[in-house]
């Protein structure tokens, strides 16, 4: 029989039982689209982690602590190492004296976390300028983007409530600006330098990082710990790769040649396993609504075969094989698990698209709006890999379950059935 | 065309473990030749469906042989023997056989759809046969819109259309009245005349019998030469 045949034979029939054969459909679809549904909070609530995990972090950055078997610091010699490492465009060395820093511009003032780093390095490792230049002298610094905002008269400092006309307006590029640093403990006076800021950092991708920060050259780090009696400056190491792609690689490196190494590579890593595990249980828990429809198929297909017994007997006497009898019983029951799916997947997408518009509304209103605006979940997301796995499970089952009236059709016998009344 | 030698088949009654075996076929042995009109005559219970049975491969008889055309076919698979029956058999059942849900052109067309013969050759075919049977008017027509002797012919045409050699007849007139059962009696005659089919009918009606060139009787599950009442 030719395949459209086929089609056309099993289409004449189910829409003989259109009743019973749509309730089946109707059945095998809300299992498939529970299946669906269910897996898709496990890849929505990935899929919102991964992004909170890579918006919150240099997603090429790896951090380099230490070393695994000694205290040593890392030195110079180590850095130039890392830097020769296959895919690392910059090792950053960053030290923060243990000082309040405060900075002096006119009648305005700011405290300011002091950073000492090597700033060509920082360029290399993506630190952009949103105004003036990168430092070419040691007197000169760079401020961080909301450095300017921050830099309050008295006045303006003692009002509790900020506004946009507060800071300062204008250029500070060229402005020379007073760096007075006290040290946290010890007797030692606090010492005040003079600095000309070159440049204004860009303002990172994250909306909640505020950055006030001066970024000074390296070489002060040894005068700060001279005047201010300060104890040895700790410095973290940072290695940037050239591609996401490439952390893990370099990462394993560092590791290897017996450094602490950590990247946000380590914690997706983690994090996937057990988003693994959870999706492959949410589909196991999802694949049992999907046999419990299945019995609906089954019983479907068995009272089909029962009914048909005459004609399977009139088309086994006519010359039709036992295997095409088979396959057109089996062909019938993928058919319901076929457009089961189909409505499936679109119920899902639909049910998806609501959850992701309702779900953030309740967090929002329970949390009375406050902090609401940082919230950003997708509670359901579907991947056309999910799609692919809901489909195979419901039209195997289906077909599984369509296997024994489809068995029990090839062994009608065909004098018994023959004898039937229509 | 068709060899019977020493079938015998036996049925078992009674409930398992204390059947009580009862011979419906004993020692069946029948030359049909090509073209013939065989007749085999019998009263209820005496075996003839059985006889029909056995040699359409419906069921496997527990001895003998049996040769269509040269071929053994009381050994084939079951698969084997749907195509020999597609290929060498048409069957012309008592109470018609067609499908309720397709119409007499679609039931005519089915034998050959199960071959996977493309859609135009069945049409063609089909369109040949309902004008060769009277039914063209009535192609569209579902079962229960046709009179018994229109659906015996609907049955007669589906029998035909893979252009069998042999048709294998069951009471082919047992639920038909007495006109119509000349109607199709003479159908029969008429396509043994013209395209030298081989027709083997199961009857009890001994006038059915009488367009047979040969007629046979069973009794018991033998089979004797019967006596023809009057010349075809």
């Amino acid at each position: 029989m030719l395949f459209k045949d086929q089609l056309e034979f099993i289409r004449t029939h189910m829409k003989r039982n259109k009743m019973r054969v749509s309730t089946t459909i109707l059945a095998s679809a809300m299992g498939c689209a529970f299946l669906i549904v269910l897996a898709s909070v496990g890849f929505g609530l990935h899929k919102t982690i991964t992004e909170d995990v890579l918006d919150n972090s240099m997603v090429t950055q790896i951090e380099v602590p230490g070393r695994e078997s000694t205290d040593d610091p890392i030195t110079s010699a180590d850095t130039d190492e890392m830097r020769a490492l296959d895919h690392v465009i910059a090792v950053v060395e960053r030290s923060q004296p243990e000082v309040e820093g405060q900075v002096f511009l006119g009648d305005r003032s700011i405290y300011a976390p002091t950073i000492l780093t090597k700033l060509e390095e920082e360029k290399k490792a993506g630190l952009k300028l949103a105004e003036g230049e990168m430092p070419t002298e040691a007197g000169e610094v760079v401020v961080g983007y909301h450095f300017a905002e921050h830099l309050l008269t008295e006045a303006e400092m003692e009002n509790e409530e900020r506004t946009e006309d507060m800071g300062f307006k204008g250029s500070l590029i060229g402005q020379e600006i007073e760096l007075q640093l006290t040290p946290y403990e010890g007797d030692a006076e606090p010492a005040t330098w003079t600095f000309t800021v070159a440049g204004v950092a860009a303002e990172s991708g994250k909306d909640w990082q505020v950055d006030t920060s001066v970024y000074a050259d390296a070489s002060w780090g040894p005068v700060f710990v001279e005047q201010l009696e300060l104890p040895e400056v700790y410095t973290s190491v940072l290695v940037y790769a050239d591609d996401l792609q490439n952390v893990a690689e370099v990462t394993k490196h560092l590791k290897d040649d017996g450094y602490y190494a950590y990247s946000v590579t380590e914690e997706l890593k983690s994090m996937d396993t057990f988003f693994a595990a959870l999706k492959a249980g949410l589909v196991f828990v999802g694949t049992i609504a999907v046999l419990i429809a299945s019995i609906g198929i089954f019983n479907t297909m068995t009272m089909a075969v029962t009914e048909r017994t005459r004609e399977i007997g009139v088309m086994k006497a006519i010359g039709a094989k036992p295997k095409l009898i088979q396959r057109l019983f089996l062909m019938e029951s993928a058919a319901i698990g076929l457009i089961g799916t189909a409505i499936a997947v679109v119920v899902s997408y639909g049910v998806s698209i609501l959850a992701n518009w309702i779900v953030p509304i309740i967090i929002l209103s329970s949390l009375d709006g406050e902090g609401g605006e940082d919230v950003a979940i997708t509670i359901s997301t579907i991947p056309w890999q999910l799609v692919l796995i809901a489909a195979a499970i419901s039209i195997t089952v289906a077909m599984v379950s369509g296997w024994r009236p489809a068995r029990k059709a090839t062994q009608i016998d065909v004098i018994q059935a023959l004898r039937q009344e229509m | 065309m068709i060899e019977m030698n020493r079938v015998n088949h036996t049925f078992a009654i009674g409930k398992a473990g204390k059947e009580r075996k009862v011979p419906v076929l004993k020692d069946v042995t029948l030359d049909v030749r090509e073209g013939e009109i065989i007749a085999i005559l019998g009263r209820s219970g005496s075996g003839k469906s059985t006889l029909l049975n056995v040699l359409a491969g419906f069921m496997r008889p527990e001895s003998g042989s049996i040769l269509v055309g040269g071929r053994e076919v009381s050994t084939l698979s079951e698969s084997a023997m749907a195509d020999f029956r597609l290929a060498h058999y048409g069957f012309i059942f008592q109470n018609f056989q067609l499908m309720p849900g397709l119409t007499a052109a679609e039931n005519i067309e089915l034998p050959l759809k199960i071959k996977g013969i493309p859609v135009q050759e069945r049409k063609r075919k089909v369109g040949e046969l309902l004008a060769q049977v009277g039914l063209t008017e009535v192609a569209a027509h579902y079962p229960n819109e046709l009179s018994g002797g229109q659906q015996q012919r609907v049955s007669i045409a589906r029998a035909l259309i893979t252009d069998p050699p042999i048709l294998l007849a069951d009471e082919p007139t047992g639920s038909l009245d007495s006109e119509t059962e000349q109607d199709i009696l003479h159908l029969i005659q008429s396509l043994n005349r013209k395209l030298g089919l081989t027709f083997v009918i199961i009857t009890h009606d001994a006038e059915v019998a009488d367009i047979a060139h040969r007629q046979y009787q069973l009794h018991d599950g033998e089979l004797v030469k019967g006596e023809k009442r009057h010349a075809v």
